[in-house]
């Protein structure tokens, strides 16, 4: 397929094509935009009392080559080696992004609200050669590294990089009134002395960061962004450095009108770990030269007021469970902010409800984009003032999306067929796993599980869902994962696990039991859930069943459970 | 009852208190409780209109020598106290609206104490004293315009303040209890249980009424706390002033019991409600779903 309807929805000025990456790599696009915009603020991070800290392009771009030289010179790691990341939002995210790129080695992002099993699974499969860890969750380490033990640890705060006074005082917090910071055991250097021992070895025997960095490619893999597996074992998709910076730009090909480089100020509530925040936000944002306010901890949402009040925001992107929250907040919907240009919605689809409330409170409009954790994220985006309710929109710049057949053939127009895509922005493949990557990639295209209908204008719809797969408020929670831990309790003979509709997650995660303890509570088992799983996994909903619908080889049968529960909520 | 010293100690940790509690404000909090003014006339009305109606009921129902019953109804005409604020700004409430209360209150209470107490006893011909009012308004708006600046030239300085002011507030709270006790601990035994019901009745109902009266109006709960907090919470040291400068001796000293046990007994009510206060926001808080962090 060569056509491209879609275009004529592009913006006047906006490039259908974007023939190569600007930067070669992401060190390559760090340093240069450190040298366009020097001093000026390009981190802040925010906490809920108005305490903050921030760092200039410069200071990133010095901290984060001190950071490449100790990992290279004084750890040992070499080009290529997986660097685990596991922090919310912080000042240390990007130092410590920039840096692991810049040392030529992989980044894996790690959800720091991961329990260690989790941990422990995905660490199995990236085996990265160092960590770097926010303290509040360094207390998961020992069991999440028994079995495979990880050479270097650096540890870092929330506060990290903010001036004596507050980090001090959000220290003393952490510490003694909230107890969220115990005292590290396992044996670490701290961030700040490693940042302080490669500036050494950069000073006195000029060590040149940049060599690091100059063998690698633009095809070479930049991060592993693990999706959670269809069979418990987790995935990475292997994202490349030009996959990375091309999804970025083609992303903000379709902001740049709205935009001026060096003067946004952006706030970013969703975490960075995860890969639209990683592409819009954290490259996006800084490309843009923009001063980019970094929430720690978004929950209770009152955590955002005093950024929303001290900063004037221009620009902020969130997931649709984000904006509805916010037009329910009345410091909010009293006092909107004032220098909003526009928001960009990801993650999980936007309800129509929710943008127009939006647009009604802040009287500016959401971008919403869709995409997967395997393209970098963003595949397609609604333009912006032609929004089609439960459209997907149109695809990005260079970017082919079609339907195809269970044959991989293209369907018809107007046909159902799962979206396939193709464009710079598709990952190289998942990690290690080359059976995996066969079952996604087919006669060049990206199968992304999700069956979809084109328009005659080359709008996309989403019909309906291919893979078993739930997703929570932007977090993939797969069935087999959460009925495994389930399998496991003595209580429970067999369990199945299915998404539901949910009014504020967009869907939640529903447990059907067959227990043979005749005692056993929902309670219980969600308890027992919480024990093994991050919270976003855990069962909303637990109903206890006789037996469970099987096809006549035994195997459980979601999708009558998924067809009664839909039909259930349409009677209601 | 008080010394010079301890005055002094007062008025300062409450300029330190009331300029944490303004490095928590921005200008835009005030407009918006300007813009509508609705709140703040819900706040005057409970103020002047039901805060005395309780004082006259409760001096009407109990067995109260008339010396109390004087105390009493002075109590209930005095406008908020900075105590309210520190308390509305602990419960999560509006600030910004209970500081305009006090300051409304305080204002209109030049002109309405005297008519208040003209309706509920028959001209008790009181002195105002202008510069204890003058104080009043000076102590709360002059460290709360400070704190602002302070915030907006540097969020940390404003969140540093803020954090020092609230934990200086809690000390404060504490202080007032445990400095009380003792240098009127003769005065407590000697007290009739009638005099005590009034003192307590009288914050007790107001804060009660001034919640309900708020969301009998619709008023956003939040702002239904501040009201209730700044109608049941009177400005103490007032009225102890006003009494010392108008009478003299044994009068003064009668006249002064209830705004005294009054004083003890709203910081301890006002500590119980704000903890109910601030679960109520807690249970009232958004959940958000566990995919977002």
């Amino acid at each position: 397929m060569t056509q491209r309807p879609w275009t004529a929805y592009y913006a006047t000025g906006e490039r259908t094509d974007i023939a190569s990456p600007a930067y070669r790599t992401l060190p390559d696009l760090v340093r240069s935009v450190a040298e366009t915009h020097g001093t000026a603020p390009a981190f802040t991070c925010c906490l809920p009392n108005g305490m903050n800290g921030t760092l200039s392009f410069q200071q990133v771009d010095e901290m984060s080559d001190a950071l490449a030289a100790y990992l290279r010179e004084v750890a040992g790691l070499g080009q290529g080696d997986r660097v685990a990341l596991q922090m919310p939002n912080c000042l240390s995210f990007p130092v410590a992004a920039f840096g692991v790129l810049k040392a030529g080695c992989v980044l894996v992002n790690v959800n720091p609200l991961y329990t260690a099993e989790e941990m422990a699974r995905q660490f199995e499969d990236a085996t990265p050669h160092a960590l770097i860890i926010v303290d509040m969750f360094a207390d998961k380490i020992p069991a999440a590294t028994r079995d495979h033990p990880i050479p270097n640890v650096i540890v870092t705060r929330v506060a990290e990089f903010f001036p004596a006074m507050p980090r001090g005082i959000v220290g003393l917090v952490q510490k003694y009134w909230d107890r969220s910071v115990i005292p590290v055991e396992t044996a670490h250097t701290r961030l700040p002395d490693a940042i302080a021992a490669g500036r050494a070895r950069i000073a006195k025997d000029r060590v040149e960061v940049d060599a690091y960095h100059q063998p690698v490619t633009s095809d070479d893999i930049a991060v592993l962004q693990y999706t959670g597996g269809t069979t418990g074992v987790s995935k990475g998709a292997m994202l490349t450095h030009g996959n990375l910076i091309m999804n970025m730009e083609q992303t903000m090909e379709l902001l740049n009108s709205n935009v001026t480089k060096g003067e946004e100020v952006a706030l970013t509530a969703l975490p960075m770990y995860h890969i639209f925040a990683f592409t819009v936000n954290l490259l996006g944002f800084y490309w843009l030269g923009a001063r980019n306010v970094l929430i720690p901890n978004p929950r209770p949402l009152s955590n955002l007021k005093r950024a929303f009040e001290n900063y004037k925001i221009t620009w902020m992107s969130g997931v649709n469970t984000l904006f509805n929250g916010l037009t329910n907040e009345i410091w909010f919907t009293d006092s909107p902010p004032r220098h909003l240009k526009f928001a960009s919605a990801g993650g999980m689809a936007l309800q129509s409800s929710v943008a127009e409330r939006w647009e009604q409170i802040t009287g500016k409009p959401v971008i919403q984009g869709y995409g997967l954790t395997e393209t970098s994220p963003v595949l397609t985006f609604e333009p912006l003032g032609k929004a089609r309710p439960g459209s997907i929109g149109v695809p990005l710049p260079s970017t082919l999306v079609t339907c195809l057949d269970e044959d991989g053939n293209e369907v018809p127009q107007g046909e159902r067929g799962e979206i396939a895509a193709k464009g710079p922005q598709v990952m190289k493949g998942y990690w290690q796993k080359p059976e995996e990557t066969e079952k996604v990639m087919k006669n060049g295209w990206f199968l992304t599980g999700d069956i979809g209908v084109m328009d005659p204008d080359g709008y996309f719809r989403i019909v309906d869902r291919k893979k078993d797969m739930v997703v929570v408020s932007g977090f993939n929670v797969y069935p087999n994962e959460v009925e495994d831990v389930l399998a496991a309790h003595p209580g429970i003979l067999e369990a199945a696990v299915i998404g539901v509709p949910d009014d504020v997650a967009g869907e939640a995660v529903k447990a059907f039991v067959v227990k043979v303890d005749p005692g056993l509570t929902a309670e219980a088992i969600r308890a027992y859930c919480k024990e093994h799983l991050t919270a976003y996994k855990v069962p909303k909903r637990v109903e206890f069943r006789d037996e469970l619908p099987k096809s006549n080889v035994g195997k459980i049968l979601r999708k009558d459970l998924r067809a009664e529960e839909l039909a259930q909520v349409a009677a209601e | 009852m008080v010394g010079a010293f301890e005055q002094a100690l007062l008025a300062l940790m409450i300029f330190v208190i009331m300029l944490g509690m303004g490095a928590s404000l921005t200008p835009r909090d005030f407009y918006l409780a300007l813009k509508r003014p609705y709140g703040l006339m819900i706040g005057v009305v409970s103020q002047y209109g039901f805060m005395p109606f309780i004082g006259f009921l409760l001096i009407t129902t109990l067995p109260l020598p008339s010396a109390i019953a004087i105390g009493v109804l002075i109590m209930a005409c005095m406008p908020g106290g900075t105590t309210s604020n520190i308390f509305t700004y602990f419960s999560k409430g509006n600030l910004a609206l209970s500081v305009l209360m006090t300051v409304t209150s305080t204002v209109f209470g030049v002109l309405l104490i005297p008519i208040v107490l003209v309706i509920y006893a028959n001209a008790l011909d009181l002195e105002i004293p202008r510069e204890n009012i003058i104080a009043t308004l000076v102590l709360l708006l002059v460290p709360v315009a400070i704190g602002m600046v302070m915030r907006k030239l540097n969020a940390n300085v404003g969140a540093v303040t803020e954090f020092m002011g609230s934990l200086l507030a809690l000390f404060f709270i504490v202080f007032l209890i445990v400095s009380w006790v003792p240098r009127n601990w003769q005065f407590l035994m000697t007290t009739t249980p009638a005099t005590y019901v009034a003192a307590i009745g009288l914050g007790l109902f107001g804060i009660t009424i001034g919640y309900v009266f708020a969301r009998s109006l619709r008023l956003h709960p939040r702002n239904a706390r501040t009201v209730a907090l700044e109608t049941g919470i009177q400005n103490g040291p007032l009225a102890i002033a006003i009494i010392a400068f108008t009478f003299s001796g044994d009068e003064a000293q009668s006249y002064m019991a209830v705004p005294v046990l009054y004083s003890l007994f709203i910081v301890i009510m006002s500590t119980l409600v704000t903890l109910v206060f601030r679960r109520a926001n807690t249970a009232a808080e958004q959940k958000m779903p566990d995919g977002l962090l």
